[in-house]
């Protein structure tokens, strides 16, 4: 009995020691195979913010034959480390990405387990000397859509399905708003929110709830393309969100936000490849990439910025603009686009002066807002109606 | 925006978004009645929905691809019913263990059909006549599918089944004393099979409406936790079918409103306030009076074995 316990104890103390001995992975010598793993808060088969991180991962497969990938789908925050230390151990992967702002206190966590592993966590903002930041951000074509919309709607309601009230969807739904208003003052942005990432049948409710509203008009944050159909089955016009939504309501959806998640990857990915980035030199590596560096489009279909279906009803719109004169909602956009998109931009949504709704000035006359500023916003823009979660007093 | 608006919103979502609990709440109903309890609707459904997608996208016929969904859904229970029933195993554990895999399962198979649009869904229709009377014509018989209607049909078959008919009777018995059904002759586990394909059955066809009718596109975990709302309102029910319209008709009800009451309440408070409702009904109907008079069938979740005392 007493020599069976004691071989027990000698198990435990070997196997432990095999563990820890095992938690500290090889750093990654540059110019070797890497092999990279990707963490999914939702399915890849959302068509929406992991599907298209997915999409992503397998453009670089095909583009590196130096590169090997492997991703675990649907984790939660809690499981986070855990996932971390299988793909560390059994999957021996050199670089990690966490693709949800929700992983970002466990990427931390990770990463200081793992000091000789390479991270990169998206949409956050914590980094560490192996933990960089990135994010494709779609703040200006959110703006782009809203001047789209703010031309189209006939009853001054546009609709907006917002997934979870955090700052990203709000200065998406400000920068819409911005759009919406520039072309048309008089209209509102009805906000409904669902509190949930993906959840088709939530997104049908609050949008058919939008449309008993009287909005005309759809916008959205929300993982799969819901919205966009329930608009179509009522005849109304709609922005895609994330994915190519167009081929499912091709006559109702006028434009959208296409994301490019393998323009980061493969930089970042290159770079550690040939040693620019290692697992020490990562403070201050923060990616805010966005129209101007390709990791974002405007359009619901590649290549094609606002559909052709819409072209004559918004060229038929027709406002006097403060600082542009007399222009067409068509041009509009495409000079905004060009403004944006081209390196040396010359305008931003968020420029001076903009007023949250309550009254108060966000931004001053002639000035930006800053990345920091854009990242913690919480305000909600002049025009915005509807509920909003943690709206500064 | 006058009240009429929101009497005709209230109703048209309530149908619309009350079918698919309702259907799903009418197998569980017959199964839980037999006396299995069964945990795996999610996973029912959601293998219902992606075999009803991809039969009506290869085949361009939604009818089809419901009757192949309720195939699915039938066989795939099975595997609960071969648990329950003949293994005698856990029916709580089993169930839990049904949702997973058909939630993995689904997820898995269905990839290739994401971000595919479905043309060929289920028209939706417009009652002539009845759609014109004001308040209920726009309310209940414009723009619905037919498979809304058929439920409300199956509703009242099912109902006049369970408690008008000698099958009804065999299958409560089974539910409450399965010893003495035992003893008058009734084979227990070929009537809980039955209940529990039944119940499968109508899962599968929940999940094909809302892949070809109610929203037609495949997303993996588009039923969204709707399986776990058709276990509550199948007590919420009483374990009877009219019950079960109305229960289903309310939530969806109360789900629409708290997304037009999001410009007044908080959107936090009216997310739970469809369940906050189901919690408090249950504590209702489980107060002792109440439950002598409609409580659960008495044998539910226990295993029958012959001669066990």
């Amino acid at each position: 009995m007493q020599r069976k316990s004691l071989f027990v104890v000698l198990m435990a103390v070997v196997l432990f020691g095999g563990l820890v001995a095992t938690a500290a992975a090889d750093e990654y010598v540059p110019g070797e195979p890497i092999k990279a793993g990707f963490i999914y808060i939702g399915p890849v088969g959302d068509y929406g913010w992991s599907h298209a991180h997915d999409v992503a991962r397998q453009i670089l497969v095909d583009e590196f034959p130096w590169l090997t990938t492997v991703y675990v789908e649907s984790v939660g925050t809690g499981d986070v480390v855990s996932t971390v230390d299988k793909l560390v151990r059994d999957n021996h992967c050199n670089v990690i990405f966490t693709t949800s702002f929700d992983f970002m206190d466990p990427t931390v966590a990770a990463a200081e387990k793992y000091p000789d592993v390479i991270f990169a966590h998206c949409s956050g903002f914590r980094r560490a000397p192996n933990l960089a930041t990135y994010m494709a951000d779609f703040y200006q074509v959110y703006y782009l859509n809203g001047l789209a919309a703010g031309a189209l709607t006939k009853t001054n309601k546009v609709g907006y399905v917002g997934a979870v009230p955090i700052p990203e969807v709000k200065r998406h739904i400000n920068g819409f708003t911005i759009g919406v208003r520039e072309v048309n003052p008089q209209a509102v942005v009805d906000v409904r929110w669902i509190n949930e990432w993906l959840n088709p049948a939530a997104a049908k409710e609050a949008a058919e709830a939008l449309i008993a509203e009287g909005c005309d008009v759809f916008a959205f944050t929300e993982d799969s393309p819901t919205v966009v159909q329930v608009a179509a089955e009522n005849g109304l016009a709609s922005f895609a969100h994330y994915s190519p939504m167009h081929r499912f309501a091709p006559d109702y959806v006028v434009s959208g936000e296409l994301v490019h998640w393998e323009e980061i990857y493969a930089d970042f990915l290159q770079k550690v490849y040939n040693g620019v980035y290692t697992a020490h030199n990562l403070q201050n590596v923060d990616y805010w990439w966005l129209l101007s560096q390709g990791a974002v489009e405007m359009g619901a279909k590649a290549e094609v910025a606002i559909n052709p279906a819409y072209s004559d009803k918004l060229k038929a719109v027709v406002i006097e603009h403060p600082t542009l004169g007399e222009i067409n909602a068509y041009e509009l956009i495409e000079s905004r686009l060009n403004q944006m998109a081209n390196p040396g931009i010359t305008f931003d949504p968020f420029q001076g002066p903009v007023y949250n709704r309550n009254g108060n000035l966000e931004v001053p006359e002639g000035m930006w807002l800053s990345v920091d500023s854009l990242i913690s916003l919480e305000w909600a823009a002049e025009g915005v109606v509807g509920p909003w979660p943690g709206e500064p007093e | 925006m006058g009240w009429e608006s929101w009497l005709i919103s209230t109703f048209a979502r309530a149908l619309a978004y009350g079918t698919p609990l309702l259907l799903g709440t009418l197998g569980e109903i017959y199964a839980e009645r037999a006396g299995v309890l069964n945990l795996g609707i999610e996973g029912m459904m959601i293998m219902g929905a992606y075999s009803a997608f991809v039969v009506s996208y290869k085949t361009g016929h939604p009818w089809l691809g419901i009757l192949v969904a309720a195939m699915v859904g039938g066989v795939f229970s099975l595997i609960h019913a071969f648990a329950s029933i003949t293994l005698k195993a856990n029916q709580v554990v089993s169930g839990l263990a049904l949702t997973m895999l058909g939630l993995g399962l689904a997820g898995v198979l269905g990839r290739s059909m994401v971000g595919t649009p479905l043309f060929t869904s289920l028209h939706r229709i417009t009652v002539p006549g009845l759609s014109t009377i004001p308040i209920i014509g726009p309310g209940f018989f414009t723009h619905q599918n037919l498979l809304v209607y058929i439920t409300m049909l199956l509703v009242l078959i099912l109902w006049y089944i369970l408690f008008h008919t000698r099958v009804g009777i065999t299958i409560r018995a089974v539910g409450e004393s399965p010893e003495t059904a035992d003893s008058l002759g009734v084979n227990v586990a070929r009537v809980r099979y039955l209940c529990v394909v039944v119940g499968g059955i109508f899962a599968g066809v929940a999940g094909a409406y809302l892949s070809v009718g109610y929203r037609p596109a495949w997303t993996e975990g588009m039923t969204g936790g709707m399986g776990w709302i058709v276990i509550a309102l199948t007590i919420f029910a009483f374990w009877n079918p009219i019950y079960g319209l109305l229960g289903s008709y309310f939530f969806a009800s109360l789900y629409h409103l708290s997304y037009r009451l999001q410009a007044w309440i908080s959107p936090e408070l009216l997310k739970a306030m469809p369940y906050v409702f189901a919690i408090i009904i249950l504590i209702l109907v489980s107060r002792g009076t109440v439950q002598k008079r409609r409580g659960a069938p008495a044998a539910l979740t226990i295993p029958y074995t012959r001669g066990e005392e």
